[in-house]
């Protein structure tokens, strides 16, 4: 189990660059033969080796230095400092020429105008977002490990961490489908965004209520939030969430985006090294979130696809598994300070009932965990048979000090551009630890504004709105999982969410995650992009996240290119099934 | 440089008992700099109590905890101002704020600016998820702008820019992305006190100081004046204390003194810099807040050859230059393509919305208006302000500096110190709050000599007028209010340290700090 963890972050923030390095996303870059994998992982470890010792030997000598420097003579302080310099230097330059190889076998091959685009793109694309044209000097001569010098370990760890993650999606930001301009471009399936209603938000956020600029929106102000938006959102969740009693503004605290509230929680209520338990299959941001900053670990708790006596559906999450994981994770050292969930759930779209509800945070409390409920799909339910129950509509919550609830805009009304995220919680020593981090995630005056007349609008939200939003959900949901059943591709069928859980285990043979990175290799290869189970710490290879929520015409291009990528795909497997299986390898654990 | 007493690194809270009181006035004033003007007029729990941070009481992590306690104390202090506002109809006796710095001169042009028709625009990209490095509309831009007022020899380019929603963010995420937990940049003293927090908060990088005096010495030609052999002292005493130093931070033009470091001066530091491969971070915010012609700006974009120019990161927002603070808008440009892509990484947190770019990218493409319309208004308001602040300040003999650019004035009072410390500076700091005006003092800019405060001028004609007339009666020892000794803060300044350089410290997550005590 703990090989599959977020692993390893139990040590200072100072000696915490290996723990970057072993990252989610390390193993989930596309590659093209098993013999390259390996050697991908042993450039991975030695990168990791590398940087860990010129961690260490940095405060080795920074140690030797503050203990000999006031002693001994200057020529002493300098000589060493020559040698730290010199040390230095040569690892740097091993690290730089570790990681243009890394990343030369990490390559997303992003497939150029010419036909044959994989010789031509070495190094480059994949870590520059720039659009240099110069990528093979990058990283390949003592100049680059000149260049490379000029980031903290923690610095390159953040670069490294976030290129890896989002080379699939830097891809499609740079040769985005147009109906017109670009109808090789990529279709992406992969980003959970709601693109359905860009016209209705449009036509709303160009009405004359929208468009204001007073002198304290332009001046610095309360960092929490505006008060008339706290007031808003605190009225607009008490609506919504059908809380018992109008919530406070007073526990609202808005950042610029769910990323940033997630964050500033892992920073407030854990210390370095401590951990969250977390449910698998999760959205993979909230690892990103909780590493970068506060450097705090996930500890899956990991659930199964296959129902049997304890698993009634699939994925299901009991309050035995929370137990076990929590257990486990204590024999192993680990201090755990709380639960994150979602709900609805990403990726699976589960919605939990009242009564799961109850009992995960009656667990929660029996262990003084803290619970990070995130409620940001909350009105993205589209089956109308179905009843959200947000955390907030509880009569009484089992520990209400320590329950934290984050929603945004992003999802429900398909604004992520706009970067807001708000929280809610009752307890005020939190709320006010959040804010003090809020001047480095502050919102717009005039966003804020914005945002305030958009959640004030009850009744174009009840009566325009959310009807044609859940309208076209269920449209776009029926057409994908119509698609589906004829390829007879078994997926999660609920009804929130803006995606699909669907497994391609039959597609992979053997399988593995590396054949899982195969078969998502190939829907980028034809300009599709998805995300894979690894990214969600799935446990089960084959299983991947199809995103809905895109205008038809796209959605069924991306679809044609899915069957497309599939029964290639199959034509493959009959080929491999015909050779001798030596050369397979025997893992189905998947991970290296 | 660190002269802590050692006690308040190692246990953070045996200094929260007797210097609670002085601690919140430091951080007071340092957050008034520090852009934190929150509105709260809830009492939260806890505040200032050393009982919520033990652990048995507490929801928060230890860092959580700390970190809250400071910002606690900010916000005890700041309330003060924030309960008592002045407002010309509602509140005339409420206090009047010179201490932040904000331009409240040109609302009006800004505001019929932005309410223009070409501001209202929506389109499908500016409500997705986008480049996180901005816009490239907006990045494209930026370029063109800095290209044009830097005075840049060559066209600047969008990839070298990144956007972030305000400065704060730009200093975290360079010190996170330049920096290992416990190094250092260089500062020359006295500084915007709140780039402490800034780098701290997240980086857990510091401060090392780089002390400057009023007096003219040696080769000096004028007060708190930066000279290489001063920043190659303060660099070996910090390599001397244990400290690595990864590079310098310079604010140019300069906050609180309003100094514009000339081309020859700009030129040294960065030659100093490479001599020492030192980054340099040159944070000119205030580019365009050059309000006296006579003085030539030269940004560090305008050098024809930059000595270091893969380690030189310069940072530009609209918060001062537009008046726009609540607006959340900076830039950082540099040609480090390692540097800009690390920074990058880190902006899916630091972003600002699409819709708010797009009208950033209205703003700055509008070359006829600014031109035309909002410079030459703005400076001409911000030299009446200037001139009207500086009689009143001739008029009661009191020696000032001010050399043409920002926002304020840096103000000479220590004829009103008998003794010349920090703790009356304080007293004095208090008098004028008690008698309804906010100024910033000397410490919270790390001044190493007691008894400067600095003055915001940027404010409407009326308020300017009041505060003015307060800080007078106050000076003349005409104000209304009985003078209070505050026995509270009757300790010795020098055993306590501001509760930037404690919240610097007391809540590294990392190794013990290689600074020993001496």
């Amino acid at each position: 189990m703990s090989e599959n963890r977020y692993g390893g972050a139990g040590q200072p923030a100072g000696a915490s660059t290996d723990t970057w390095s072993i990252s989610p996303w390390s193993d989930t870059h596309p590659v093209p033969s098993g013999q390259v994998l390996r050697d991908q992982s042993i450039y991975t470890q030695l990168l990791e080796m590398m940087l860990h010792l010129r961690q260490t030997m940095s405060e080795h000598f920074v140690q030797l230095m503050s203990r000999q420097g006031l002693l001994q003579e200057q020529r002493h302080t300098e000589a060493i400092r020559e040698q730290e310099a010199l040390l230095d230097r040569l690892l740097c330059q091993m690290i730089n020429l570790l990681q243009s190889g890394a990343m030369s076998g990490l390559e997303l091959q992003v497939p150029l105008p010419s036909e044959d685009s994989r010789g031509d793109v070495r190094y480059g694309q994949g870590t520059q977002l720039s659009g240099q044209p110069d990528p093979v000097s990058q990283l390949s001569d003592c100049e680059a490990a000149f260049v490379s010098r000029d980031l903290s370990n923690r610095g390159i760890d953040i670069s490294a961490l976030y290129q890896s993650k989002s080379q699939g999606y830097n891809a499609y930001q740079k040769d985005k489908y147009h109906k017109d301009k670009n109808t090789l471009g990529f279709i992406n399936l992969g980003t959970s965004e709601n693109k359905l209603c860009i016209d209705l938000m449009t036509e709303r956020l160009l009405e004359s209520d929208m468009n204001c600029i007073e002198e304290g929106l332009l001046q610095y102000a309360d960092w929490r939030g505006q008060p008339f938006l706290r007031e808003e959102v605190a009225r607009f969740l008490t609506y919504y969430c059908r809380a018992p009693a109008p919530l406070d503004p007073e526990n609202v605290v808005v950042l610029n985006g769910c990323c940033s509230v997630f964050s500033v929680l892992a920073m407030v209520l854990c210390d370095p090294g401590e951990a969250f338990l977390i449910p698998t299959p999760f959205y993979g941001g909230f690892a990103f979130s909780s590493r970068l900053y506060a450097k705090v670990e996930l500890i899956p708790v990991h659930l199964e696809s296959t129902i049997t006596a304890i698993n009634t559906y699939p994925f299901q999450l009991t309050v035995d598994k929370l137990e076990e994981a929590l257990l486990e994770a204590r024999l192993e050292g680990k201090n755990i300070r709380g639960l994150v969930l979602t709900n609805p759930q990403n990726p699976l779209g589960d919605i939990y009932s009242p009564d799961s509800l109850m009992k995960y945070l009656e667990f929660a409390k029996r262990y003084d965990l803290h619970v990070i409920i995130d409620e940001i799909y909350m009105l993205s339910v589209f089956d109308e048979s179905i009843t959200f129950h947000s955390v907030l509509s509880m009569k009484s919550l089992p520990d209400r000090n320590r329950t934290h609830v984050i929603w945004g805009t992003s999802k429900d009304f398909g604004i992520s551009g706009f970067r807001f995220g708000a929280l809610y919680t009752h307890n005020k020593e939190v709320a006010s630890a959040v804010s003090a981090f809020s001047f480095l995630h502050s919102i717009s005056g005039i966003a804020q504004h914005k945002l305030c007349q958009l959640l004030q609008n009850t009744e174009w939200i009840d009566k325009v709105y959310l009807p044609t939003y859940r309208f076209r959900l269920r449209k776009a949901h029926k057409y994908v999982t119509a698609k589906l059943k004829s390829l007879e591709i078994p997926f999660h069928n609920r009804s929130s969410g803006l995606y699909v859980w669907i497994n391609l285990k039959k597609y992979l043979d053997p399988c593995t995650f590396e054949e899982e990175q195969l078969l998502y290799r190939r829907f980028l290869d034809h300009k599709l992009l998805l995300s894979c189970g690894k990214a969600y710490m799935c446990k089960e290879p084959g299983w991947f996240r199809l995103v809905f929520a895109d205008e038809l015409p796209r959605l069924k291009l991306g679809m044609r290119r899915f069957c497309d990528v599939l029964e290639e795909q199959k034509q493959d497997l009959r080929v491999k099934q015909l050779k001798p299986p030596a050369s397979q390898p025997a893992s189905c654990s998947g991970t290296p | 440089m660190f002269a802590l007493p050692q006690k308040n690194f190692r246990a953070p809270t045996t200094c929260l008992g007797p210097t609670c009181t002085q601690d919140m006035d430091r951080s007071h004033g340092d957050d008034l700099e520090g852009e934190c003007s929150r509105k709260l007029d809830q009492k939260l729990p806890g505040v200032g109590d050393p009982v919520m941070l033990s652990s048995d009481t507490s929801y928060l992590s230890s860092r959580g905890r700390m970190i809250k306690w400071f910002w606690d104390l900010a916000e005890e202090g700041y309330r003060t101002y924030h309960m008592d506002e002045y407002d010309e109809d509602k509140n005339p006796s409420g206090i009047i704020n010179l201490g932040t710095s904000e331009n409240k001169l040109c609302f009006d042009l800004l505001s019929r600016r932005l309410s223009q028709s070409d501001m209202q625009w929506v389109e499908p990209s500016l409500l997705q998820y986008p480049d996180w490095r901005g816009h490239l509309f907006l990045r494209e831009e930026v370029a063109k702008f800095l290209t044009f007022y830097c005075k840049s020899p060559v066209p600047l380019r969008p990839e070298n820019v990144v956007v972030l929603n305000g400065g704060a963010s730009l200093f975290s995420a360079l010190a996170t992305v330049l920096c290992e937990v416990g190094e250092a940049f260089l500062i020359p003293t006295p500084y915007y006190g709140a780039i402490t927090q800034h780098v701290c908060l997240y980086g857990n990088v510091r401060l090392a100081y780089v002390y400057l005096d009023s007096e003219v010495t040696g080769l000096d030609t004028r007060p708190f004046q930066l000279t290489v052999e001063k920043l190659e002292t303060a660099l070996r005493e910090a390599y001397s204390e244990g400290v690595r130093v990864k590079g310098l931070i310079l604010i140019n033009p300069q906050n609180p003194l309003g100094d514009v470091y000339s081309t020859e001066e700009l030129q040294e530091y960065l030659v100093f810099a490479k001599r020492h491969k030192l980054h340099v971070i040159v944070d000119e915010v205030y580019m365009l807040s050059v309000f006296e012609e006579s003085v030539g700006y030269h940004s560090v974009l305008s050098l024809e050859r930059l000595p270091d120019p893969q380690r030189t990161h310069v940072m530009w927002a609209t918060s001062k230059d537009f008046g726009m603070s609540g607006l959340r808008f900076a830039t950082l440009y540099t040609e480090n393509k390692d540097v800009a892509t690390a920074v990058a990484s880190l902006c899916r947190y630091h972003g600002l919305s699409g819709l708010v770019q797009y009208q950033m990218a209205q703003l700055l493409r509008d070359r006829d208006w600014i031109n035309q319309v909002y410079l030459p208004e703005n400076h001409a308001r911000l030299k009446a302000a200037h001139t009207y602040v500086s009689e009143e300040l001739r008029a009661l003999g009191i020696p000032f500096l001010s050399r043409g650019a920002g926002f304020f004035i840096w103000v000479d009072l220590r004829k009103y110190l008998p003794k010349g410390t920090f703790e009356e500076e304080m007293l004095l700091w208090r008098r004028f709050l008690d008698n309804k005006v906010l100024l910033s003092f000397g410490k919270a800019f790390e001044c190493k000599e007691p008894g400067w405060f600095r003055f915001v001028f940027s404010d409407q004609a009326h308020r300017l007028r009041l505060g003015m007339q307060r800080v007078r009666q106050v000076l003349t020892g005409k104000s209304q209010v009985a003078e209070d000794p505050h026995p509270s803060q009757t300790q010795k300044p020098s055993d306590q340290c501001s509760s930037a350089e404690l919240l610097k410290l007391c809540f590294s997550p990392g190794p013990p700090s290689p600074i020993k005590q001496n």
